[in-house]
């Protein structure tokens, strides 16, 4: 029993400890940002790995959701003669829940693990030593630019997503199923809201891909420098910010009912 | 430079237990010792990449066992590392990875980084592979860039973590060589960890041998020679204790001859 009380209380105390080290490792980021030279250049390099590589991924799969979101709701609403609705549904459920969930799945699968594995090789091959070597900061000269770079990419990829979920609907609801194309239209204009949708969609995905940019970098960052702890940095990346980005949903919806 | 009662645990396998030492300024001073004895310890040591569980470390005159990694990046300035493995960004070109130092922590321009990084790679006889990414280069060539990136900034103190492994004879002659020079030419205080018997032999001005946990010697190569300690002689072997007899007299006349 007492072996029991002392195994939980070292795991909770290392769970507190490891909590505390991410906590100062996300302000090294923050003050990284402000500090010269500024890493544009890195930054935008970062951004074309993580987002514009993702753009195939994102469009196909934003595209294929509202393939299916326009037949079920298509179906479910023709049952109440709601129809004419379409917009409505699609529009909202993809700006105020699936377009930010699934795309931050989508990037943590694609560009998360990608940021995990080119950190955490760079630190087993030394290549960040190297760098604090010539006095250089890894964190403003590696772990800055592409957390940044997954903040900024990832409401950008969010609203490319919504927006081909939108036209993949349509396809179906209009050109398949025959849907009148003013009533998607105008049932999607009138329904959407800018502030209370739009914008707490991007806010959304702003936390997410900040939530991922932490996660990516700090367990590529902080991984055991061999090819075995490189590869399980990245599987906990995978895990980790899935299951972040799905309570960081829940929490926000709850809380400021995004 | 110095150590002084450094004790080091990597979980539970000690590998210093009060290792005590000293690196004359302006001198070389090679680390040999077999796998595992410590030697790249005792550079990541001094470079502040890995903290010593008790001791203090004094480079350029400064304790550094309590830096935070601000304060280690300032004493940073003062030294290059040559990494066992490059340790070159793989994303950047051969050219880029030398001049990053420079375009870091100068306000040089272009074309002065350019002559810069071209001078250091001719010194380690490189030429035309300023495009090449470390992942084009052989291994040889790679150790040779990321030397020319260690001396760039022309550091007070040059750590080299086997700098002769991989080479070919005329490369290993030519960075022996460019050490020899940098010491002498330029006052460098030259840290060498190697298993490379002849060239350490060579051009050490004091060696230190190290077994588990700590030192079996330290001294001149005159001094490992006159030892009669059987670990020393097993580790330096028949073709090692061949040499310093056969070099015995250059050897204590004068350390700044050129290798052979």
């Amino acid at each position: 029993m007492i072996g029991w009380i002392r195994e939980l209380g070292a795991r909770t105390t290392a769970g507190v400890e490891a909590l505390g080290r991410i906590v100062v490792f996300g302000a090294l980021i923050v003050r990284a940002i402000f500090l010269r030279p500024s890493r544009i250049r890195f930054v935008l390099a970062a951004i074309f790995d993580s987002g514009v590589l993702s753009l195939a991924l994102i469009c196909a799969s934003g595209a294929t959701v509202g393939f299916v979101l326009g037949l079920q709701l298509y179906n479910t609403l023709s049952r109440f003669g709601a129809e004419e609705s379409l917009g409505t549904a699609v529009g909202l459920s993809l700006i105020r829940e699936l377009g930010p969930v699934l795309t931050g799945l989508l990037v943590t699968g694609r560009a998360g693990s990608a940021t995990t594995a080119e950190i955490g090789s760079m630190k087993a091959t030394e290549q960040l030593d190297g760098l604090r070597m010539m006095a250089i900061d890894p964190i403003h000269f590696v772990v800055m630019p592409r957390a940044v770079a997954l903040s900024i990419a990832m409401p950008l990829l969010s609203a490319i997503f919504v927006l081909f979920g939108i036209f993949g609907a349509y396809l179906i609801g209009v050109e398949m199923l025959g849907l009148d194309s003013g009533s998607y239209v105008s049932s999607l204009e009138n329904s959407v809201e800018f502030r209370d949708d739009v914008l707490q969609s991007l806010v959304k995905s702003v936390v997410f891909g900040m939530l991922l940019g932490l996660i990516a970098t700090w367990r590529g960052y902080s991984c055991e420098p061999h090819a075995k702890g490189v590869s399980r940095a990245t599987t906990s990346t995978v895990v980790t910010a899935s299951v972040c980005i799905l309570l960081a949903d829940y929490t926000l919806t709850a809380l400021w009912g995004v | 430079m110095a150590l002084r009662d450094v004790g080091l645990t990597f979980g539970r396998r000690p590998v210093f237990d009060g290792l005590s030492c000293d690196f004359p300024r302006g001198r070389i001073t090679v680390v040999m010792g077999g796998s595992g004895s410590g030697k790249s310890t005792i550079l990541r040591l001094i470079g502040g990449l890995q903290r010593p569980d008790r001791g203090s470390i004094r480079v350029a005159g400064q304790e550094i066992s309590g830096l935070g990694e601000i304060e280690l990046s300032q004493v940073r300035q003062r030294l290059g590392m040559l990494f066992q493995n490059g340790a070159l960004l793989d994303s950047m070109s051969v050219f880029e990875n030398v001049a990053l130092p420079l375009v870091e922590h100068t306000r040089l321009s272009a074309g002065e980084v350019a002559r810069r990084v071209h001078e250091r790679l001719e010194s380690v006889g490189l030429s035309d592979v300023d495009d090449l990414l470390p992942g084009e280069l052989s291994g040889g060539m790679l150790r040779r860039v990321a030397f020319a990136r260690a001396i760039v900034m022309e550091p007070e103190i040059l750590l080299c973590d086997e700098p002769f492994s991989g080479l070919d004879p005329p490369n290993v002659s030519r960075i022996e060589a460019l050490l020899v020079h940098l010491k002498r030419d330029l006052g460098l205080t030259i840290i060498v960890t190697s298993h490379h018997m002849a060239s350490s032999l060579r051009m050490a001005e004091q060696l230190i041998l190290l077994q588990r946990q700590g030192l079996a010697l330290i001294g001149t190569p005159a001094e490992l020679a006159a030892s009669r300690d059987t670990t020393i002689a097993e580790f330096i072997g028949e073709d090692g204790a061949a040499f310093l007899a056969r070099h015995r007299d250059p050897m204590v006349a004068g350390r700044d001859e050129q290798p052979r």
